[in-house]
């Protein structure tokens, strides 16, 4: 990428001197028009946040706050009933995470290094169990975790978001450790390595950027889930902010700047993760659904 | 030598154990958490559990009675309707911008990495957030009116009139759809090797003429999976409405999903919801099995 180095220039000389760089430039300021344009939404959530509820309600609408005010996310994160959804989203997040990884990475570690037999009938399990509609686990789950005292429990809504995610990293991660040669595995087993021995040591850390990926994803389908939690937590106190958001709503009215404020709480996770780790999950994420 | 194939065939075996080892808890989990339930919604769908006889459990077999209401119900063909039209529409439009991103956002620039990730936050943000966003950019005081106001047109009072609130529904869901097919489309353009692109231009095929008779054919298989993989997330949808529209006014924005739910955990006829949801589910088998076949076809190779 950094032509200009090799041919001892600056980048701004590469940029505007270079035919290259012209066109690296023009497609640059491109990509930031589509950026703009596609991000905007979010800009709006986001200013509509820092308005005063007197910009809220006036009857001009601005695209941007004139009196700067904290005040609504202050009211969220001063809220008790508020932290407590929060908390509960962390917990729905970690949950959904601990049950994906626990049983998706060996699952993958195994379809991809070994030869079983019946490997297409799982493959075929998990990539189906992907595809189904949540409605459809919805009532026999609710009727089946009512008879096992499970609904109104954290476990509940992890429980069925994880039949989601499992599949998704087994899906995802299978690539990966096929790409391991299988040698490496080998010389560890040679070296007196049992098979999980060698599993935790040698291909864990082999595959790291995969595991990252669905790390990462697992926690955002738990973070993300509506259905599940509102449905498995009856009482509003076990629920996530995304199955709250319509106690919220009715207690805010039409207080938009405090429901974005709520709504852009609920969506800095997933701006973190992305400026941090974009690199590793952009690829991770296609792995499975289509033939690179 | 004799007893060399013994020896092997207990190497294969014991591979064979530590393989099934590491993957039968993820399966069984499956099969428990999964598969019984979709059994356990076949056989709902072909009872009469309902709020009343829940408690008593004195349900009983109905036959094909609950599909026969349902499909003769004028409010389902609406909402059946509702999901085709949602479906349809979302995936025209997702996939195109979809595709004229991935053509850019895959050529090799100093910034196409950046902003490529950065659109994918519309696409894994909460979709009841999205729901949430819709409402107050669709709502008679927000950003669609207000910038159709700028151009000289009144706009509509989007979520209020059965005419209008499926298209803003429409809107939000390609929102998050067309980052998602681009980043599914972009790794399959990735995949074509850019030597075939300089050979032709040598030979002197235009622009086009390399999109039509080379970059097409060599995609075939990735715009297949993503168009399918982009109708089973669509036809599926609930979150959006549910939070956005309620399925409201009047069920014009009701889908499959949002319908099941309710019959289920609104009106607590638990047997109709199942049913709902079996219709759902094969609609969603039928294309599943090419999305399938396509995979596994590509796994042999």
């Amino acid at each position: 990428m950094d032509t200009y180095n090799e041919k001892g220039m600056t980048k701004s000389q590469w940029l505007f001197h270079t035919h290259e760089g012209r066109i690296d430039l023009r497609n640059g300021i491109l990509a930031v028009v589509i950026a703009v344009i596609g991000l905007f939404p979010i800009y709006w959530m986001l200013q509509l946040s820092f308005k005063s509820d007197q910009e809220t309600f006036g009857k001009i609408i601005t695209y941007f706050p004139h009196q700067f005010s904290v005040s609504p996310w202050l009211q969220n994160l001063q809220d008790k009933a508020f932290l407590s959804s929060l908390k509960n989203s962390f917990i729905n997040g970690f949950l959904t995470m601990a049950i994906t990884i626990i049983l998706g990475v060996p699952a993958a570690y195994g379809m991809g290094r070994y030869k079983v037999k019946g490997r297409n009938a799982f493959l075929l399990t998990f990539l189906v169990t992907q595809m189904l509609p949540a409605s459809l686990m919805l009532t026999p789950m609710y009727l089946i975790f009512n008879k096992l005292h499970l609904l109104g429990t954290y476990f509940a809504p992890p429980i069925a978001i994880a039949s989601a995610a499992i599949p998704f990293a087994v899906i995802t991660l299978r690539p990966y450790f096929k790409s391991v040669p299988v040698s490496l595995d080998e010389a560890a087993r040679v070296d007196g390595c049992t098979a999980i021995r060698s599993f935790f040591s040698v291909m864990v850390p082999a595959v790291k950027t995969g595991i990252i990926t669905i790390v990462v994803i697992s926690f955002l389908n738990g973070w993300n889930d509506l259905v599940f939690s509102m449905t498995f937590n009856v009482k509003e106190n076990m629920r996530p902010l995304t199955a709250n958001i319509y106690k919220f709503k009715n207690k805010y009215g039409t207080k938009w700047n405090c429901i974005m404020a709520y709504g852009s709480i609920l969506v800095i996770p997933v701006i973190i993760m992305f400026v941090f780790l974009q690199k590793y999950i952009v690829g991770g994420m296609t792995a499975g659904a289509v033939k690179e | 030598m004799g007893n060399t194939p013994k020896k092997m065939k207990s190497v294969s075996q014991k591979q064979t154990r530590e393989g099934y080892a590491f993957i039968l808890p993820a399966f069984i989990y499956l099969l428990v958490v999964v598969g019984y339930p979709i059994v356990y919604n076949f056989v709902l769908s072909f009872k009469d559990l309902n709020v009343q006889n829940f408690k008593l459990g004195t349900s009983k077999f109905v036959g094909f009675q609950n599909y026969a209401e349902i499909l003769t119900d004028p409010k389902f063909q609406l909402i059946f309707r509702n999901t085709i039209i949602f479906t349809v529409v979302c995936l025209v439009f997702q996939f195109s911008v979809g595709f004229l991103l991935a053509i850019f956002f895959s050529k090799k620039f100093t910034l196409a990495g950046p902003v490529r990730g950065l659109l994918l936050i519309g696409y894994m943000m909460p979709m009841s957030v999205t729901g949430l966003l819709g409402q107050n950019i669709f709502s008679n005081t927000g950003l669609v009116n207000d910038l159709l106001s700028k151009i000289g047109i009144a706009g509509p009072e989007w979520l209020v009139n059965t005419h209008t609130a499926l298209i803003a529904v429409i809107i939000m869901n390609c929102w998050v759809g067309i980052p998602f097919n681009m980043l599914l489309l972009i790794s399959g353009l990735t995949g074509i090797s850019p030597e075939i692109y300089e050979s032709s231009a040598l030979d002197g095929a235009t622009k086009f003429q390399q999109f039509r008779y080379m970059t097409l054919p060599l995609m075939k298989s990735s715009i297949a999976a993503t168009l399918m993989l982009g109708f089973i997330y669509t036809f599926r949808a609930f979150d959006l409405m549910y939070i956005m529209t309620s399925g409201g006014p009047l069920n014009s924005t009701d889908v499959l999903g949002t319908y099941s739910y309710e019959l289920s955990f609104t009106q607590f006829q638990f047997s109709k919801g199942s049913t709902v949801a079996i219709i759902l589910f094969i609609c969603l088998f039928i294309v599943g099995l090419f999305y399938l076949r396509l995979l596994m076809k590509e796994d042999e190779e």
